[in-house]
């Protein structure tokens, strides 16, 4: 750490193990109910606690999108956050508008769109809130000393998410249209926005970690940011074969999403070569596992399980199945939650000041919860598949179907007790490591100097443009 | 190699020509949704249900346009597998059609609410969507009830209510009892009067009373009358 300000990524990470555990809470209420013990059911229906499960997941990872840009920016543009009031009330606004949402859920107040489920009004003040944020660092970076390519995917990114919230607000009547909308925020966002935040978070946690130039780094950053959009943008048609939008969405949607796994894949390879390539030089060995374990689960999730299921003929049949949940929990595991740990991971020895690095707890909880989030995947595939065939191949009642597939959600519960056993492994990591009073390093300091701050790019500020 | 100010143009004139395709196909679809959704029937009384269909979190469990949860069924085509009637008895009690099942909310709606869900989904029920939700392929192999028409003998309306929870051939729900050969067991007599009022036959009988015509129970009777291998 070498700004004072950094430490305001401490409170959003620690907001981000608290949603994600409630988060978990959630997963296993609907998981039970699904195996047939919905005994919650007058209390949290499963409504409810579905739009609880992906609000939290949602909030948390925006809030370890913030909590990561406070580190970043301050060390890329090499100067102190701009407002550093300013973004500790920016998250306590976030945290009570996503109380109040919350809440709302267990009173009957929705707006009821996936994943877009919260209250018009709300939605008001998310994107105040995120204004704010983006102001912060918009000052930040421009009165810092440079401005580097990481962190301008990084606030490109951040800004494109908040301005493509607001076509989810569009007024319509019409279900399709209200659709194609959802669409432009849910899709642009994981799709294609998102994968900027990511792209910077990575090439930032890369160069720091493996000491490879940053020249190099961030000339991947623009290739694999450039697949994104020339797959991403129109890839979104791979949502409009089937909600009363015209039939050219079959074969623009299907070609360019078929096209969307390349970006992750550029990912992974990049990943695992940069971390290849640049030695085991920096002592938090576990934090990079989690850098190229991000690269490699998104390229799974999002890009093989997205394009098993993204052609417009397999999706004819597995449209709204369990097939969808399969690839929507690895690929948000994969891309963005497991993002979020690997800058926690990286972030809290800075920040606190005390260097746990891999000890076998944080080994454990890297393990167990890819172990457990694979399995989950797994039951989650097999209840799928089994749901696709019964039902969309040979026309069984629905919910014959579901109880023939009862069994695979008490499969998913033992998944998913493996894959909590990681993540309570990983917050113990956490809360271990104590508060953020960790010291200021001047430059001077050796120890932790950082294998990017060779003189030669630091005398070449400029090139890093 | 690429170098670095050659990725960047790459990122930015790839992103700004997919952007305004992009832009330009949002432009055209908006002009063809509302002859594909057919919009001219859009009424009053389905633009109320589509925004009590949001409001009640309905896609929390339900999928519609094939998104949503999958707790619950698809309702894209529900007016027309289940009917009217059907829907109206869910949405005045959730457990009235599959007692002992998995559960949908009591949700106490009034009476114009489920005309104006009922006609939301009447609505969505008659857009055209490139062919979803397919007709199963494998059913004529699978002998299931999407396979049942009524060229079979199977009124209409046994294959919207009674299969959800009854098969007849090893067709349709596991909820009741299989219905071949019930006519060795009961005649067409009793069938009516069982329709009309199971709980009054059987006090406390799961199966619900069904929103049933006289002429729905007139020829459900001659069915089941007819069922007797
Ligand atoms: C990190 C990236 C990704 C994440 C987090 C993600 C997550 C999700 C989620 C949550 C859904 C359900 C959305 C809803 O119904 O509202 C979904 C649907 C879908 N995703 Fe992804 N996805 C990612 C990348 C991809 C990629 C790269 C592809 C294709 C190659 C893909 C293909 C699909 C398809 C086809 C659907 C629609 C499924 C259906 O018809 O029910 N996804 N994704
Ligand atoms: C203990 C762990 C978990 C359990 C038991 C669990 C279970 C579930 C269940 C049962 C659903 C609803 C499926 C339906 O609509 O019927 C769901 C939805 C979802 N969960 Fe989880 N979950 C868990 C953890 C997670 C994690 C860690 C993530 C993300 C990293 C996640 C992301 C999602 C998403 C994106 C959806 C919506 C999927 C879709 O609509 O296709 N879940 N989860
Ligand atoms: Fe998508």
């Amino acid at each position: 750490m070498k700004y004072e300000s950094q430490r305001i990524a401490y409170w959003f990470f620690a907001t981000c193990m608290l949603l994600f555990s409630l988060q978990i809470v959630y997963g296993f209420i609907m998981g039970f109910a699904h195996a047939g013990m919905d005994g919650l059911h007058d209390f949290i229906p499963f409504h409810t606690a579905r739009a609880t499960h992906t609000n939290l997941l949602v909030m948390w990872n925006l809030a370890g999108f913030m909590g990561a840009a406070y580190y970043i920016i301050p060390e890329e543009c090499e100067r102190e956050i701009y407002w550093p009031t300013l973004a500790k009330i920016q998250l306590g606004a976030l945290v009570i508008v996503g109380v109040t949402a919350i809440v709302g859920f267990h009173v009957g107040w929705f707006e009821g769109r996936k994943f877009l489920e919260i209250p018009r009004p709300l939605d008001f003040l998310v994107v105040i809130d995120v204004l704010l944020f983006i102001a912060n660092i918009a000052m930040t970076i421009w009165k810092g000393k440079r401005i580097t390519t990481t962190s301008s995917v990084l606030f490109f990114g951040l800004l494109m998410a908040a301005l493509l919230y607001l076509p989810g607000m569009i007024p319509t009547d019409n279900q399709t249209e209200d659709s194609y909308w959802r669409w432009w925020v849910v899709h642009l966002w994981v799709e294609g926005v998102w994968e900027l935040i990511m792209g910077g978070i990575l090439a930032f946690l890369l160069i720091k970690l493996t000491g490879i130039d940053r020249e190099i780094i961030e000339k991947w950053l623009y290739i694999i940011v450039g697949l994104t959009f020339l797959s991403g943008i129109l890839g979104t048609g791979h949502h409009y074969y089937y909600i009363g939008t015209p039939k050219y969405w079959l074969w623009i949607g299907g070609l360019f999403s078929a096209l969307e796994p390349l970006a992750f894949l550029g990912m992974a390879i990049y990943g695992i070569t940069m971390a290849k390539r640049g030695g085991r030089k920096h002592p938090n060995r576990t934090a990079l596992a989690w850098t190229v374990g991000t690269c490699v689960m998104s390229f799974v999730g999002a890009g093989f399980l997205g394009f098993a299921h993204t052609l417009p003929q397999v999706n004819m049949y597995t449209h709204g199945t369990l097939v969808t949940a399969m690839h929507g929990h690895m690929a948000f595991w994969g891309a963005y939650a497991m993002l979020v740990l690997a800058i926690i991971t990286y972030a809290m020895p800075l920040l606190t000041g005390r260097k746990l690095y891999d000890t076998p707890s944080a080994t454990f909880a890297f393990w167990t919860s890819n172990i457990g989030m694979i399995a989950m995947t797994l039951a989650f595939a097999v209840a799928g598949v089994t749901q696709v065939v019964l039902e969309r191949r040979m026309g069984m009642e629905f919910l014959a179907v579901q109880t023939e597939i009862e069994v695979h959600f008490w499969g998913l519960i033992l998944a998913a007790s493996l894959f909590t056993l990681g993540v309570i492994a990983f917050i113990y990591n956490f809360v271990r490591h104590g508060l953020p009073k960790g010291e200021i390093e001047r430059s001077s300091a050796t120890e932790e100097k950082e294998p990017d701050e060779s003189p030669a790019l630091e005398a070449a500020p400029g090139a890093a443009e | 190699m690429l170098s670095k100010s050659a990725a960047r143009t790459f990122f930015l004139v790839g992103t700004a020509a997919c952007g305004l395709a992009f832009v330009l196909l949002t432009l055209d679809t908006f002009r063809q949704i509302p002859g594909q959704t057919r919009e001219e029937n859009l009424t009053e009384a389905a633009i109320r249900g589509k925004h009590l269909f949001d409001q009640s979190n309905c896609m929390g469990c339900h999928t519609i346009l094939g998104e949503g949860a999958y707790y619950a069924p698809e309702l894209t085509r529900v007016y027309e597998r289940r009917g009217p009637e059907f829907i109206a008895a869910m949405l005045r009690d959730p457990e009235a059609m599959y007692p002992g099942q998995r559960r949908m909310q009591q949700y106490d709606f009034t009476e114009e609410e489920i005309a104006d869900l009922v006609a939301f989904l009447e609505w969505v029920n008659g857009m055209d969507l490139n062919g979803f939700p397919p007709a199963p392929p494998l059913a004529a192999a699978a002998g299931t009830t999407a396979q049942a028409t009524v060229a079979d003998g199977r009124p209409a309306v046994f294959n919207q209510m009674c299969v959800a929870c009854h098969a007849v051939g090893g067709r349709g729900g596991a909820v009741g009892p299989a219905l071949d050969g019930i006519a060795t067991r009961f005649d067409r007599d009793y069938f009516t009067r069982w329709l009309a009022d199971p709980a009054a036959i059987r006090p406390g009988t799961t199966m619900p009373k069904l929103p049933l015509s006289d002429q729905h129970i007139a020829e459900l009777s001659d069915y089941l009358a007819s069922l007797e291998n």
